[in-house]
């Protein structure tokens, strides 16, 4: 019950408020749900918590890293919504653009990507990512611009192409676990596939294939450079909440999955090859993507190749292993997340006042948003890695741990994405600030939206200056479910 | 019954030459309904090798999982496309932006490369090397389909085609997966096709055209 209920009230909620027409009703019914659902998500990670791994029959699971990940998910989509009270009334209305179509299919994204956490199955993790495109679509083309629309179909046809490579490398998995004498009916089960472990290793050749294809797949939907493509115009057209729950969820629940495999291919071939392949992606992400930044000339666009930067990052981290460099990786999906949500509401409250997010036509902030501007600077300052925002911490681990195994190549990489990166965000904010204010389109900063920002504004300078120790005990559970201890 | 049994182990190899028939047509085809059309073809054989394996497995999951596929991939998406043509009020070209004989070329030559691909792995799995061939081949050429053709119908087509790719090469391997699995990403599909199918209405009105090499706003 404990691990269905979470399950069952998003789906239901998503049915519920598609009744309500009036704009205010179904925002109350969102609200609400998403109070249960997040009080839901809470418990369970509570029960696991102390009881350690719960599972209902062949197919759900929640163990360490399951309720490590839930935790940022609950929190994204709890700030994500009392946003989106707010934001909503500026959405001119259409066949599928009000609230109550947002709403619902705010929930369908939100039941696939808990359910892809939940899954303890690699088909049905795969459908469940899959199901992640499908109900996010239409929410990235939401305001049914002609950009809106590229974009959407964009990410459908490109993500969904990804995903399927992402099934052959499970396919290929799935072949190498029934030829190592596996039971067919549990060969996609990832306990008994990382119990079997060392069995695999007469298939290696197998089993290498599937990671490559897998990496590809599911590393579109992370936005690995160079199969990034559908990322930044999915970010820059879709609504600003829905980009915070893009950037901040999905990207973190793609990266999950990859994780998943990669502590497979670890049991089978030992850390060499999927840790390879993870650093050359993360490599190419974090250079390329700060590149990048250089020459955006939107807010959104700017922040969405943050966005690939920073899984970059988490994929190194991933791929340096060791104690140090998990620990980074994964306190650094929960960080990033929090700064990524905060950027992109904050982004969202410039696009109402300027009507635009054209960085050259944003001047004066400082002087006429005050508190979006103070917000904004703190979600810089946090997401390039300043002390006492909780990314420096993450990303210092992450660099430890390189030095300490001498991957100098890596340390330089990186070390020189932050900087560029550093660069090109400090320099727009700055721009953005200063300067005489543009006419502004008047609309006064809400209270729900003000409590969303600061909440993601507590979040990254309260872990930055102490870690609680329940947290650091999640993380360390959570790498021994990794390194299946 | 010898020969029942005969002709079910023979369609699982001789099928591989009708899907590299219908990969060549597919290449050369100009017209939108006659991709559709060969898209359904190439289902139906996929079906016929599903229920082949059935027969000669004794296995009931096996002839559920050749049941969906007759009927949603041979019948249910190909009558939706057929009917999107009709409502999109469309030309029926399909904007190659590669000239039919070279679009042929291009296709035997993944065939080719498809067998030299598959040639250790099908030794080393113990498998038949043309169905697996006949697998990767079709991936390719649907990845192949979806990036040089413009209409934006033939993008859902080559999805489809690369995704029976994929089917193709878990039932040459392993018999199929596990019919649950099978279920959700035949749903999953449907699901992906219903959406594209929305999209395609959106892009109509909003670039009055189904041409994607006219979406390009959105770069860099």
């Amino acid at each position: 019950m404990v691990l269905l209920l979470p399950l069952i009230v998003p789906l239901m909620v998503a049915a519920m408020v598609l009744l309500f027409r009036d704009a205010r009703r179904a925002t109350a019914v969102a609200l609400a749900g998403g109070c249960v659902e997040v009080a839901l998500l809470a418990n369970l990670v509570f029960q696991v918590y102390q009881r350690s791994t719960i599972a209902v029959g062949q197919y759900l699971r929640a163990d360490a890293l399951t309720s490590f990940f839930l935790v940022g998910l609950g929190f994204v989509f709890l700030v994500t919504l009392l946003y989106s009270v707010t934001y909503l009334r500026h959405v001119p209305p259409g066949r599928f653009s009000s609230p109550r179509w947002f709403y619902c299919l705010m929930f369908l994204f939100v039941f696939a990507m808990l359910a892809a956490y939940l899954a303890q199955n690699l088909g049905l993790l795969w459908i469940m990512m899959e199901a992640t495109t499908l109900a996010s679509a239409l929410l990235v083309g939401f305001y049914n611009t002609d950009g809106a629309v590229e974009a959407g179909w964009k990410y459908l046809v490109v993500c969904t192409v990804g995903i399927a490579f992402a099934l052959f490398g499970t396919i290929a998995l799935y072949l190498a676990a029934v030829r190592s004498g596996v039971p067919s009916e549990a060969a996609l089960d990832w306990t008994v596939l990382m119990n079997a472990g060392p069995a695999l290793g007469r298939v290696s050749s197998l089993v290498k294939l599937g990671f490559v294809f897998v990496a590809v797949g599911y590393g579109t939907k992370v936005g690995f450079v160079p199969m990034h493509s559908w990322l930044p115009d999915a970010h820059a057209e879709a609504p600003s909440p829905i980009s915070a729950m893009l950037s901040a969820a999905l990207l973190n629940c793609a990266m999950y999955a990859l994780l998943r495999y990669d502590a497979i291919s670890v049991r089978v071939l030992g850390p060499g090859f999927s840790h390879t392949m993870l650093l050359i992606f993360g490599g190419l992400s974090l250079v390329g993507a700060s590149l990048l930044m250089i020459v955006q000339r939107d807010l959104k666009r700017l922040l969405a190749y943050s966005s690939v930067e920073h899984m970059g990052m988490i994929a190194v981290g991933i791929g340096i292993g060791g104690p140090l460099g998990l620990y980074g990786a994964l306190l650094h999906t929960l960080n990033h997340s929090a700064a990524k949500a905060l950027l992109f509401f904050a982004a969202g409250r410039v696009r109402e006042s300027y009507g635009t997010l054209e960085l050259d036509r944003i001047n004066g902030m400082a002087r006429t948003l005050r508190w979006t501007s103070a917000f904004l600077v703190v979600g810089v300052l946090a997401i390039v890695g300043l002390p006492p925002f909780s990314l420096f911490v993450s990303e210092f681990a992450i660099l430890t741990a390189a030095f300490h195994q001498e991957q100098h190549l890596i340390v330089v990489s990186v070390l020189l994405a932050l900087v560029i990166g550093f660069g090109a965000l400090i320099y727009q904010l700055q721009r953005m600030l200063a300067g005489e204010p543009a006419e502004v389109h008047k609309s006064r900063i809400s209270v729900p939206e003000i409590a969303a920002m600061a909440a993601c504004a507590a979040l990254v300078l309260i872990l930055g200056l102490h870690l609680p120790g329940a947290l650091v005990h999640m993380i360390q559970r959570a790498m021994d479910v990794v390194n299946w201890r | 019954m010898r020969i029942i049994n005969f002709a079910a182990s023979q369609a699982i190899s001789s099928s591989a030459v009708l899907i590299f028939l219908t990969l060549l047509l597919l290449a050369a085809s100009r017209r939108m309904s006659n991709c559709i059309s060969l898209f359904a073809a190439q289902s139906a054989v996929i079906a016929a090798q599903v229920f082949a394996t059935a027969y000669a497995h004794k296995s009931v999951a096996a002839l559920m999982v050749g049941i969906m596929v007759v009927l949603i991939k041979v019948v249910a998406i190909p009558y939706a496309l057929f009917q999107l043509v009709k409502r999109l009020h469309t030309s029926r070209d399909v904007k190659a932006s590669i000239a039919p004989a070279g679009s042929v070329f291009i296709t035997a030559a993944l065939i080719f490369i498809s067998y030299s691909a598959v040639q250790s792995y099908a030794k080393d799995l113990n498998v038949a090397r043309d169905p697996l061939a006949a697998a990767v081949a079709i991936i390719m050429s649907g990845c192949f389909l979806m990036t040089s053709r413009n209409k934006a119908l033939m993008q859902i087509l080559g999805l489809l085609i690369l995704e029976n790719g994929i089917f193709m090469a878990a039932l040459t391997t392993t018999f199929g997966m596990p019919l649950v699995i099978e279920i959700g990403i035949v749903f999953d599909l449907v699901m992906g096709v219903f959406l594209m199918g929305i999209f395609m209405f959106r892009i109509r009105e909003t670039f009055n055209d189904l041409d994607v090499s006219k979406l390009r706003k959105l770069r860099g």
